[in-house]
């Protein structure tokens, strides 16, 4: 038998918050905070446009994380972001065993820094340079174990890579392990930084914002990147009643496909997205939409294809249904990004309103959704999708709905 | 496409395809052999001084497939489409046949981009961005080899990379699995691939892992470090009534699969036993029924003993009686790959009813275990694969070759 998800605690990390109530807030104003990276630059390039977080001092870490030299950007995002889950769900109430609680980390890029830094040393030290913590260090796993450790989780603890589905992923991995009754709740979600492997990457692509990114206007010219991460809690909705746990919302299923398109650009007629997306309602029996967060990438690509996909699975009622990117508020941060969406499905269930995609001011006839422009809007939610596609073509949607 | 009542969709997960590539060959009739006869492949390094290392010579990628765009994947990216291509054949399934939107993929890579990002990383240090190599940066990520191998195959129903370490494609096999279960596809392939990478080599030199050709021993007395090896291998898993309707004989089934954590080392045995526990539990096994332990000790001192003490608790009085066989003693620490390959030496041995002695053990470290040292005759039954990662990932999968889970 079944049994029914539900999201118990969030925490997140972004340029536009770092507690949900602000976050929200912030959000629903339609506000953009891509700005120029003071703390961050890459080799033979302009002032680099991106969306940082700024931690307040409480979540900075000490030299070494549980004995183990984990300083990076990377790890110090996920601690605090999934320290305001936990603390938000109560986890450590006691009321949960946590020998059955495990944790799915995503990310794109993960520790990339750790490379960097030994590129960095590389060139004047040749082989030298590589020292012995340099294994542990640029392991992704290291990531979800650091966490896994600070809050005693004894279950799963894995780490899912499908780029910039990557959140989305470990979310739908978490929901398997807690709907089948592998663990008692899963901590799930990602964290990404600010990569020069990426935005030289994209430089050299052409899909990087000129400026700063625009989902799904007429003007928009590519991806403007943000750094940030966000975790969820999910548990058997009976065992979180029974333990008076406030239940944000309920995670209803989930729908996966891979694109097998190309290694980098997304299929022009969105077949991928749409078959995750159908794949999605159809195992939740879901027959109306209220809200779609989108994958709004603002590449002229990834948001054509996305428009294409949305039309072919809602047909004329598309029009109907408020879609936005929160991609021009926050950036685009990879493999947080679908967690931090997932979030703000939540809070849209929570609130009954969607938040507005920023930047967005001039419709293109390719894209001819509604996209919420300006502020938010108030309405009424009972479900949300969360789009994600990745760089690769891993699509994941997920199914957000008011509990029961 | 998938079933809308998961319910209905047969628990039976088999295997009905096995590919490998390993210096000890590339068929599992070559390899088995080699295992019987307590061969091994590892060698002392070129590179570097008082290593041990286990590679594939002369590995060419055309000889297996003909894949567009291969050149410019990395080692490990070309050995994972191989051993898929092999997998495929031996399943009797030809990819143009193959409904794409039943096909999915989990690959099992920690460190599989690696090289790749360190030379585009170092590239944008020596040459500058605008020349580096542009084909390198999406190669460069994570999910890369995974995601070209889909290309590769176009499997469009998933492609999924788990990273946890050594424990990765023990963990891979459990997900593939379950996504059969919940119809999210009627084929899933898992991968996992490892190549040479020289900084993860010179770093666990430098952490004191690694040790000699010579000195290279698993679960033995004197056991001072591991090797790293080089190996790929993929299995094609089916629902059981799917590879029966096509006339294919599963050559295993999955029986159960669980993950645990221990949040430091002094943990990894009680975390493995629980895993241990957990898979017998899921698929309704007493520890006195597994015919095999097929172990992830890997030479490393501490982690040989937590291994061999978590499954000392996990048999308890079945200990003394249940074999233990341990492929990394033959082919070094292949990382991601390590538990496909024991779980392809667990099917091997439960079919042939012949299990392979632990290459070069002659003195047991932790005692109480039935310690494979020659070939052996066992039953065909169940089969139990152990897999830790050093960051805590521990994994456990049973396993059986006559369909009876």
């Amino acid at each position: 038998m079944q049994r029914h998800v539900v999201i118990t605690g969030c925490g997140l990390v972004t340029a536009a918050g770092n507690d949900l109530d602000g976050f929200w807030a912030t959000i629903m104003r339609g506000a953009s905070f891509i700005r120029p990276l003071q703390q961050f630059a890459c080799p033979e390039m302009d002032t680099l446009m991106g969306a940082a977080v700024e931690l307040p001092s409480s979540d900075d870490l000490p030299t070494t994380v549980d004995s183990i030299a984990y300083r990076s950007r990377c790890t110090q995002l996920a601690i605090a972001a999934a320290g305001r889950a936990v603390s938000d769900a109560a986890l450590a109430s006691g009321a949960i065993g946590l020998e059955r609680a495990g944790i799915v980390f995503g990310t794109t890029l993960g520790q990339e820094r750790q490379v960097a830094d030994l590129s960095e040393h590389w060139v004047r030290e040749g082989p030298d340079s590589v020292d012995s913590g340099f294994l542990r260090r640029c392991d992704n796993h290291g990531l979800a174990a650091v966490i896994a450790a600070r809050h005693g989780l004894g279950g799963p603890v894995l780490l899912s890579a499908t780029a910039c589905s990557s959140g989305n992923a470990s979310v739908a991995m978490a929901y398997d392990l807690v709907s089948s009754g592998s663990a008692e709740a899963m901590i799930a979600g990602g964290a990404d930084t600010f990569s020069r492997l990426i935005y030289c990457g994209f430089r050299r692509m052409g899909a990087l914002a000129k400026d700063v990114c625009r989902p799904f206007d007429r003007r928009r010219d590519g991806v403007s990147f943000g750094e940030g991460a966000a975790f969820l809690v999910l548990e058997e909705q009976e065992a979180a009643r029974q333990r008076g746990a406030r239940i944000y919302a309920e995670l209803a299923g989930y729908g996966i496909s891979n694109d097998a398109y190309h290694m980098t650009a997304p299929d022009p007629n969105g077949d991928g997205v749409a078959r995750a997306m159908r794949q999605a309602l159809e195992t939740t029996s879901t027959t109306m939409v209220d809200y779609v967060s989108a994958h709004g990438t603002g590449t002229p690509y990834n948001d054509v294809g996305e428009a294409r996909a949305m039309k072919a699975v809602f047909g004329d009622r598309v029009r109907n249904i408020p879609i936005s990117s929160i991609k021009s508020t926050i950036g685009h941060t990879n493999g947080a990004a679908g967690a931090i969406e997932s979030i703000v499905c939540a809070l849209a269930l929570v609130h009954q309103a969607v938040p507005p995609t920023a930047n967005f001011s001039e419709p293109d006839p390719d894209c001819d959704l509604d996209c919420v422009p300006g502020e938010g809007r108030p309405m009424r939610v009972d479900t949300c999708l969360n789009l994600a596609a990745g760089f690769g073509g891993s699509n994941v949607c997920l199914v957000i709905k008011r509990p029961q | 496409m998938i079933r809308a009542n998961a319910a209905e969709v047969d628990a039976s997960i088999a295997v009905s395809g096995i590919g490998l590539l390993t210096p000890l060959g590339d068929t599992l009739g070559a390899f088995a052999e080699a295992l019987y006869e307590g061969r091994h492949s590892v060698t002392n390094s070129q590179e570097l001084a008082g290593v041990g290392e286990s590679r594939i010579v002369d590995f060419d990628a055309s000889r297996y497939a003909t894949i567009r765009g291969m050149r410019v994947y990395n080692r490990t990216t070309r050995l994972g489409i191989c051993a898929v291509k092999l997998a495929l054949a031996d399943a009797l399934l030809e990819t143009e046949n193959l409904d794409a939107n039943e096909l999915g993929l989990v690959t099992a890579s920690t460190f599989g981009h690696m090289d790749t990002l360190i030379e585009y990383d170092r590239s944008l240090v020596t040459v500058g961005p605008q020349q580096t190599n542009p084909v390198l940066m999406p190669l460069g990520i994570p999910s890369a080899p995974g995601a070209a191998i889909a290309l590769a195959f176009g499997a469009k129903a998933f492609s999924i990379t788990v990273a946890t370490g050594g424990a990765s494609s023990t963990d891979a096999l459990g997900l593939g699995a379950r996504m059969l279960q919940s119809g999210r596809a009627n084929i899933c392939i898992v991968v996992g691939a490892s190549g040479y990478c020289q900084e993860l080599s010179l770093s666990a030199q430098r952490a004191g892992m690694l040790t000699s050709a010579d000195n290279f021993r698993v679960l033995d007395r004197r056991h001072a470090g591991t090797v790293f090896g080089e190996a790929a291998a993929a299995f094609v898993l089916e629902r059981v009534s799917d590879a029966r309707s096509r006339g294919a004989t599963p050559k295993g089934v999955i029986c159960a699969q669980a993950s645990t954590f221990a949040p430091d080392p002094a943990g990894i045995e009680s975390a493995l036993c629980r895993a241990c526990s957990e898979a017998l539990r899921g698929a309704r096994i007493a520890p006195s029924k597994l015919s095999l332990i097929s172990s992830g000790a890997s030479g490393l001192i501490e982690s040989d003993r937590s291994e061999a003490r978590a499954i000392l608790a996990t048999l308890r009085d079945a200990a003394e009686r249940t074999p233990v066989c341990a492929v990394k003693a033959n082919l070094g620490d292949t990382i991601e790959v390590a538990g496909l390959l024991q779980s392809l030496v667990a099917i091997h041995s439960l079919r042939s009813e012949m299990a392979p002695p632990i290459s070069r053990l002659e003195e047991p470290d932790i005692p109480g275990l039935h310690y494979l040292m020659q070939k052996s005759d066992l039953d065909n039954g169940y089969a139990l694969i152990t897999s830790t990662s050093y960051t805590g990932a521990c994994s456990a999968l049973v396993l059986s070759a006559n369909h009876g889970c």
